[in-house]
């Protein structure tokens, strides 16, 4: 037993082409999961149980579930129904990338929506209270208060998400799709080098969650200004 | 649900798996998370380059990843160790519960490190001083103060790391586990039902994700009336 | 809101308030005519921050009446934001927007309620600025400045609204004694030139020199109303004597 480098060259090269369909899956899903996340926590605050109630059930299952099992859900047992196959959604559906996407939005959207809402509640409560004292309505703390301060507070759990949510397109590999993992679990199959390959690959992703972090960093950095006492 | 009918004691046995790996992984995590921390807060340097690396690798690979390499590694490395000793073997099968289990809990042990530390820092330093003024042994103050508040820092966060373990479990059927993904893999083979199927797995997650939420809950009610005061 | 000088700009009659069963305001009758200045003192818990956040609504009373500059105030009020415009509030804990720049601070609900321009915002933004003397401040943002200078932004940003009252909850309770007079100096510029506030406070020297009237609140109740130097050397009831002499003994 030996570590190949050999290998390695040769097949970093071929998993890297995996690179496309990794990102589209994080980028995508990150960015309509985000759009769903607003939505569930206008719904979690708007005070309304009819919105407040189906918001929870929502959040409760998709996060109490593995989202390997989602995944399995939505690509392999949708199609047992006719509706969905006959509906105007199959041609997303019956591509494994449209039911990888689906599914990563509907889980990053149940976390993620919890997130900003710890953001929400940690604005204090002063604050709004000398808007609506000013004459603010509910409407406009929201916008120029609790939103921007809550986007704030919430970014660090937030990128942890994001990079939660790159580990999550590895899974993408369960269904037929050729991401980095994907092609990586075929050149394991074909060559029986886990330890090259996976360590490498590992390593691929371990750049990439660094990148976030510092990515993530700037942002934070950016958005806080006012939070340090200098500047 | 009537395509059930005769699947039920398959999956029943299939969440005994699930159980078995859940309760042994908690064990191995605990011990992976306490180790971290101990590494983070001694004053040897390798110990803390080597805590920190391990946390770096886990967060940032994912989880699937770790479980095949860690599955088929583990298989060809054990191999070859057996064939210095009788050149016979073809071919050391590793069993993928352990495989799998050892693999989900370094992974979320990488996060109770994190946790563990957390708690162990945010004790007040003043309640230290405090006991310390009031003539406590550093044995008195470490059960009657420090822990006692650890504790209290610590059990949130760990209540979602079983979640993360449970949901993890979900991952190991990808190597072969008998748990309930495989069960219902077999029984769509036979009743091509595959929607049904992964809903009653889904449904059997959200039922260990919701015991382990009231246990949490439950302990924090009960740390709560034994602690009061310590908020 | 300018009625005739015999229509007070503040009526409160019989009003009550409730936190589930613990009642916090009882039987309140209050009446403020414009100009007036008013100081509320009393134990903490006895009501006195409450009465004053009712007055603008951020509590809302049980019953009684709460009528501000000829509009009462109900649950079918269209348009609470209209009267709470007219009230300027300074809060205890300052509540700047920590998030915006001081001269943001106090051009925002001018431009959103007050719909005014931003240009013209901005001009009267620095005009109060530099009334409460930090206008230098204008660009930093709240954390960069201290207690002091911090709660005299939050004055100059309700000043901005133009206010026909003034509301004060304890102002300077949450200040290091050394900021104190600095925040109190321009409270007291701010009564020379005739507005109308309430104040809760306890800074007893500020009472006499500027306070038409005292009020000493306990348990839910006004207990005492006099002008100061009634309610200093003749105070009637034993409750009033008992404070005073615990807060003036140090």
């Amino acid at each position: 037993m030996s570590f190949d480098l050999n290998l390695i060259a040769e097949s970093l090269p071929l998993m890297l082409m995996g690179i496309g369909i990794t990102f589209k899956l994080l980028i995508v899903s990150g960015f309509l999961g985000l759009i769903l996340a607003i939505c569930l926590l206008l719904m979690r605050i708007s005070g309304r149980w009819f919105l407040n109630f189906p918001a929870q059930v929502y959040i409760y299952v998709f996060r109490g579930t593995p989202i390997l099992v989602q995944i399995f859900i939505i690509y392999y047992g949708l199609p047992q129904f006719e509706a969905v196959r006959d509906s105007i959604f199959w041609p997303i559906l019956r591509e494994p990338t449209g039911c990888a996407i689906l599914a990563l939005t509907l889980n990053t959207g149940a976390y993620v929506s919890e997130i900003l809402r710890g953001g929400v509640l940690g604005v204090s409560k002063g604050v709004l209270e000398a808007g609506s004292a000013l004459g603010m309505s509910a409407r406009q703390n929201f916008i120029y208060l609790t939103a921007p301060i809550a986007t704030r507070l919430a970014l660090p759990a937030y990128s942890n998400d994001v990079i939660s949510l790159l580990k999550s397109t590895a899974l993408a590999s369960t269904i037929t799709i050729a991401d980095m993992t994907g092609i990586a679990r075929t050149i394991v199959a074909d060559t029986y080098a886990p330890y090259e390959i996976f360590i490498s690959l590992a390593i691929v992703y371990m750049i990439f969650t660094f990148g976030i972090q510092k990515l993530f960093g700037v942002i934070e950095r950016y958005l806080g200004r006012y939070m340090e006492r200098e500047g | 649900m009537d395509v059930l009918t005769g699947w039920w004691d398959d999956y029943f046995w299939g969440a005994i798996v699930v159980g078995q790996v859940f309760m042994c992984s908690l064990g191995l995590m605990i011990i992976f998370g306490l180790l971290g921390a101990m590494a983070k807060l001694s004053n040897s340097r390798v110990a803390q380059k080597i805590a920190g690396a391990y946390t770096v690798i886990f967060r940032g690979t994912p989880e699937i990843l770790v479980i095949l390499l860690l599955y088929f590694g583990s298989a060809i490395t054990l191999t070859a160790i057996a064939q210095i000793f009788n050149p016979e073997i073809k071919f050391v099968d590793v069993p993928p519960f352990w495989a799998g289990t050892i693999a989900i809990s370094i992974i979320v042990g990488s996060y109770a490190t994190e946790t563990f530390r957390g708690a162990f820092l945010g004790v007040n330093p003043g309640s230290i001083e405090a006991a310390r003024a009031l003539g406590m042994s550093n044995l008195q103050t470490f059960i009657y103060v420090r822990i006692p508040e650890m504790w209290r820092l610590a059990l949130p966060p760990f209540g979602n790391h079983m979640l993360s373990l449970i949901k993890d479990t979900a991952l190991i059927s990808i190597i072969g586990l008998n748990e309930t993904m495989f069960v219902a893999k077999q029984a769509i083979t036979v009743t091509g039902k595959p929607f049904t199927m992964y809903i009653v797995v889904g449904a059997i997650y959200l039922g260990f994700s919701t015991i382990i939420t009231l246990v949490v809950m439950g302990i924090e009610k009960f740390g709560e009336r034994t602690t009061i005061g310590a908020k | 809101m300018s009625t005739a000088d015999a229509q007070p700009l503040i009526q409160m009659q019989g009003v009550n308030k409730f936190f589930g069963k613990f009642q916090a305001l009882k039987n309140i009758n209050l009446e403020v005519r414009k100009g007036e200045r008013i100081v509320v003192c009393g134990p903490s818990g006895s009501g006195k921050s409450t009465m004053i956040r009712c007055i603008n609504r951020l509590e809302e009373h049980n019953d009684g009446h709460i009528v501000i500059g000829g509009k009462e105030l109900t649950d079918q009020i269209e348009d609470i934001n209209a009267v709470r415009r007219e009230v300027g509030m300074v809060f205890q804990s300052f509540n700047l927007f920590p998030h915006m720049t001081i001269v943001k601070n106090l051009m925002l609900a001018q431009q959103l309620v007050r719909k005014i321009s931003k240009t013209k915002a901005r001009e009267t933004a620095m005009h109060y600025l530099e009334r409460v003397k930090i206008p230098e401040q204008a660009n930093k943002y709240p954390i960069a400045l201290s207690g002091g200078q911090q709660q005299r932004v939050a004055i100059a940003r309700a000043l901005c609204m133009k206010p026909e009252i003034m509301l004060f909850d304890e102002p300077t309770s949450a200040l290091d004694p050394e900021m104190i007079n600095e925040v109190l100096e321009v409270m007291v510029d701010l009564a020379k030139e005739g507005m109308t506030m309430i104040c809760v406070t306890h800074e007893m020297g500020f009472a006499r020199s500027v306070a038409d009237r005292v009020i000493f609140m306990d348990k839910g109740e006004i207990v005492e109303e006099a002008p100061p130097t009634e309610f200093f050397e003749n105070p009637r009831s034993e409750r009033t004597k008992n404070f005073l002499s615990q807060i003036l003994s140090h």
